[in-house]
């Protein structure tokens, strides 16, 4: 699938977790994010997540919900009532309430809910076309991350290499002192590798490539993009001109971008691994927009759950849980793709 | 149409002074203006984050450019490319190790650097960093914007160590690396006030603790203060704590391998020499330089 897919996906997705703080939709979307996480999982030779999403879900909504009915007395239906200690300050607190617990679960979920689709991104886009996002006016700074990514598992390993080595030597790890004669070793060799790659893109012409190179119009482009936000910033903030201010704005985020479009066009490269848009990724595009427009679109008021000040059950909408499944749609690329896939148990 | 030494000084100083004035002005203006952020209502503050999660990242954008700067050096970008590996080979200790709170090896390297080597190559190690750890390790997140700016900072800042460094000894003193630790503990707590700070107004919860509409200067500082005691400070300590002790414990030796390698990377390649010597046929000198 098209990286931009998977952008657009996360972008929709966080958009309609943003947009609800309905406990139901949430959870919805937790369970179609960690589904997706495992189908991901499963088909690539992808990163594998340090936690899954589910259990995540499982410890944080919990911890969230007790820390604010703990800090929190807002509510009517009482859990505990209050109890004052005065001789042990520690010892005191206001009325629990219901209310208090079922908000601190929402924000569980909805914290929830953002790892769980950030993990499916990370664990679906690969690094290299990560890097590709990287706009072309900060060449260097792509080159830098892409000498990093590649010298990380080499660090690894001389790191590991060290550490044998100095074991052989008899050095044990008692403390924090004892990482000194591993770490100084793995940053003079690091830095030996530097002065050898600098030697060595220098010979092969690094230096003579051209990158962005900054002119007067750059450089004018770029603050007077910045003095156009201050003062819109004022005008919207300070004097409350909100037309102004918002134009203003506008104006210099579009003469920062337009820099840094002007920029990029000065650096040359070579993509090796071309992207092409397929029916696939229309396909997904248009199950994820439905998704989205559904949940913008039919009954806001469901989508604005509040516990408070009386804690109701929340309101369900079938056609909008069901529509929901837009945001599965990458899914079917992967079945289409092998046929089947396995979920972990 | 190029730049001529006092321009591009002269950009330099409003690219920064804008960008700082804006990220500033985006940070805190609930501290600020108080009474006129009541006038604007509910309405405004359900745009805020979003409209100052877009000046905060336009401000990144306008930065990186000043400091990424047009000269592309090798010497440069390796060295930066291999610090930037080994700093992120160090979060897997982090990860590695359950070490309590919010300790984390990643600022020692960037506050040493940026010390020993400049606001420009402290700025991007920080910033960096965080990129690539987050791609090795999986942590690409909303939160991830907000880390490199403020770790940005953390390197970009750092060489104002100098004068102070310059105050009870100068280099390689006894106290140069206690001034490091002191201020590695410092930027320990201040990360997590920073970090706390962009989402903190527009975010609701227990009426003592949470900013509202209306309220003084003095009373949005004590609910800050009164939150940031109760969600924060406990995971900071062991942060500014675990950077004082790496500080002090690693801070000497390492700076003397910086020191050693910023002298060897002394050196600059001179295209002309080698045309001029007549080792290479004319011509041959630009695929060189």
């Amino acid at each position: 699938m098209h990286p931009v897919t998977w952008v657009i996906w996360l972008a929709a997705v966080v958009i309609a977790i943003s947009i609800t703080h309905n406990p139901l939709y949430l959870v919805v979307l937790v369970l179609l994010g960690a589904l997706l996480s495992q189908g991901v999982q499963s088909q690539e030779k992808a990163l594998q997540v340090p936690i899954s999403p589910l259990r995540f879900t499982l410890f944080l909504v919990p911890v969230t919900a007790v820390f604010n009915t703990i800090t929190s007395n807002w509510g009517t239906t009482i859990l505990l009532p209050e109890i004052q200690a005065p001789w042990f300050p520690a010892l005191s607190y206001g009325p629990l309430t219901v209310e208090a617990l079922v908000y601190g679960a929402i924000n569980g979920l909805v914290l929830s809910a953002l790892f769980t689709v950030f993990t499916v991104f990370n664990v679906a886009v690969p690094v290299r076309d990560l890097i590709r996002f990287i706009p072309r006016a900060f060449y260097p700074v792509a080159v830098v991350v892409s000498i990093a990514l590649t010298f990380a598992p080499v660090t690894l390993r001389q790191l590991r290499q060290i550490r044998e080595a100095q074991a052989v030597r008899g050095h044990r790890m008692r403390g924090i002192r004892d990482w000194l004669p591993l770490f100084i070793p793995l940053l003079t060799g690091g830095l030996e590798r530097a002065f050898q790659l600098a030697e060595s893109m220098t010979a092969r012409g690094f230096s003579a490539s051209s990158g962005p190179r900054q002119t007067l119009y750059t450089r004018l482009g770029l603050t007077t993009g910045l003095v156009a936000l201050l003062v819109g910033l004022l005008l919207d903030k300070v004097w409350n001109i909100t037309l102004w201010g918002r134009l203003g704005m506008a104006l210099g985020a579009g003469l920062i971008l337009t820099t840094v479009w002007s920029l990029g066009k000065y650096a040359t490269y070579t993509v090796y691994r071309q992207h092409h848009w397929s029916f696939k990724d229309s396909l997904v595009l248009s199950g994820i927009l439905f998704a989205l427009g559904t949940l913008w679109i039919l009954e806001p008021e469901i989508r604005a759950y509040t516990p408070y000040p009386t804690v109701t059950l929340p309101a369900f909408n079938p056609l909008v849980g069901s529509a929901l499944l837009g945001f599965l749609s990458p899914l079917l690329v992967y079945i289409k793709k092998n046929k089947t896939f396995d979920v972990k148990t | 149409m190029d730049l001529n030494s006092r321009r591009r000084k002269l950009f330099s100083i409003l690219t920064y002074g804008l960008t700082s004035l804006i990220g500033l002005f985006a940070f805190l203006y609930p501290f600020l203006w108080p009474a006129m952020v009541a006038q604007d209502g509910m309405a405004h503050s359900a745009d805020a984050p979003l409209t100052l999660t877009v000046l905060v990242a336009l401000c990144f954008i306008a930065l990186l450019i000043e400091v990424q700067g047009d000269e592309v050096s090798t010497k440069f970008i390796a060295l930066l490319g291999i610090l930037v590996a080994i700093n992120s080979v160090l979060r897997f200790v982090e990860i590695a190790i359950p070490i309590p709170g919010g300790f984390s090896p990643l600022f020692f390297l960037i506050i040493l650097t940026g010390y020993v080597y400049g606001s420009r190559f402290g700025f991007l190690m920080g910033t960096l960093t965080l990129l690539v750890s987050a791609f090795i390790t999986g942590g690409i997140g909303p939160w991830m914007p907000y880390q490199m700016f403020t770790a940005g900072w953390v390197g970009l800042l750092a060489p104002l160590c100098r004068p102070l460094v310059k105050i009870v000894g100068g280099e390689d003193s006894r106290f140069e690396v206690s001034v490091l630790a002191f201020v590695g503990a410092v930027w320990g707590l201040l990360y997590g006030v920073i970090m706390n700070v962009w989402f903190w107004p527009f975010a609701t919860g227990p009426a003592d603790q949470y900013w509202e509409l209306g309220i003084t200067i003095r009373e949005t500082l004590r609910r800050y203060a009164l939150f940031y005691s109760v969600t924060s400070l406990t995971w900071d300590i062991s942060r500014a704590f675990g950077n004082a002790a790496l500080l002090f414990l690693f801070g000497a030796p390492t700076l003397r391998v910086l020191r050693r390698f910023k002298r060897r990377f002394a050196f600059t390649h001179d295209s002309t020499a080698i045309e001029t010597s007549g080792i290479l046929e004319p011509g041959l000198h630009r695929c060189i330089r």
